[in-house]
């Protein structure tokens, strides 16, 4: 039988990721606002409320979103988190690096490319560093 | 990794996702772990032999395991 902090830990925890699109679609709309640009911050904004009110919706049918989304996280939808933001990482340093070799082929500097690259070489070794050093 | 544990929660009459519930897993890893298409972690091992009354070593084929590779 759940206890009361438990249920209250597992209805917070089914919220936390529909709320957190739903905040970086606010984010982007007061982003573009202040960029001038309302109805593309609208338009932005509608599809991350989109994406939050599917997660709500569709946590409550798949066991798979509300695995990787909510409550019912263990250590294999941990895992799977974690190799699938790997595999993601992968194919944004690969179009980071295509970029960049576009952009020298063409004569130019390779920004902004260079500096993504550089970035998440960086991230990469101090995230090597830091995991090495606990452990 | 071959495993007894859909034989051990069967005997026992639970389902997977009694089995899950008492260790804090999805029903889905329960599953994963009855088709050996994850191997669950030593905590979790440890924890399923402890439910069980048994060893790792007697619930899970380390021996078949190793010898396939």
């Amino acid at each position: 039988m759940l206890t009361e902090s438990r249920r209250v830990s597992r209805w917070s925890a089914r919220w936390v990721m529909p709320a957190l699109v739903a905040v970086v679609g606010i984010v982007y709309l007061l982003a573009a606002t202040a960029g001038g640009r309302l109805q593309l911050g609208l338009e932005m904004f509608g599809v991350m409320a989109v994406c939050a009110i599917g997660l709500v919706l569709l946590g409550r049918r798949s066991e798979t979103i509300r695995g990787l989304a909510g409550p019912e996280r263990d250590e294999r939808f941990a895992l799977i988190d974690l190799r699938a933001t790997a595999s993601t990482a992968v194919v944004l340093i690969l179009a980071i690096l295509g970029g960049f070799v576009f952009e020298i082929a063409r004569g130019h500097s390779g920004a902004p490319y260079l500096w993504l690259g550089v970035l998440a070489g960086v991230a990469y070794l101090v995230s090597v560093a830091i995991l090495r050093w606990r452990g | 990794m071959k495993n007894t544990v859909r034989t051990l929660r069967e005997a026992r009459g639970l389902s997977q996702g009694q089995l899950g519930t008492a260790l804090r897993v999805s029903r889905q890893t329960i599953n994963a772990i009855e088709t050996e298409r994850y191997t669950p972690s030593l905590p979790l091992a440890l924890a399923l032999a402890r439910f069980f009354e048994t060893t790792v070593e007697e619930m899970f084929d380390v021996d078949g395991e190793q010898a396939r590779e």
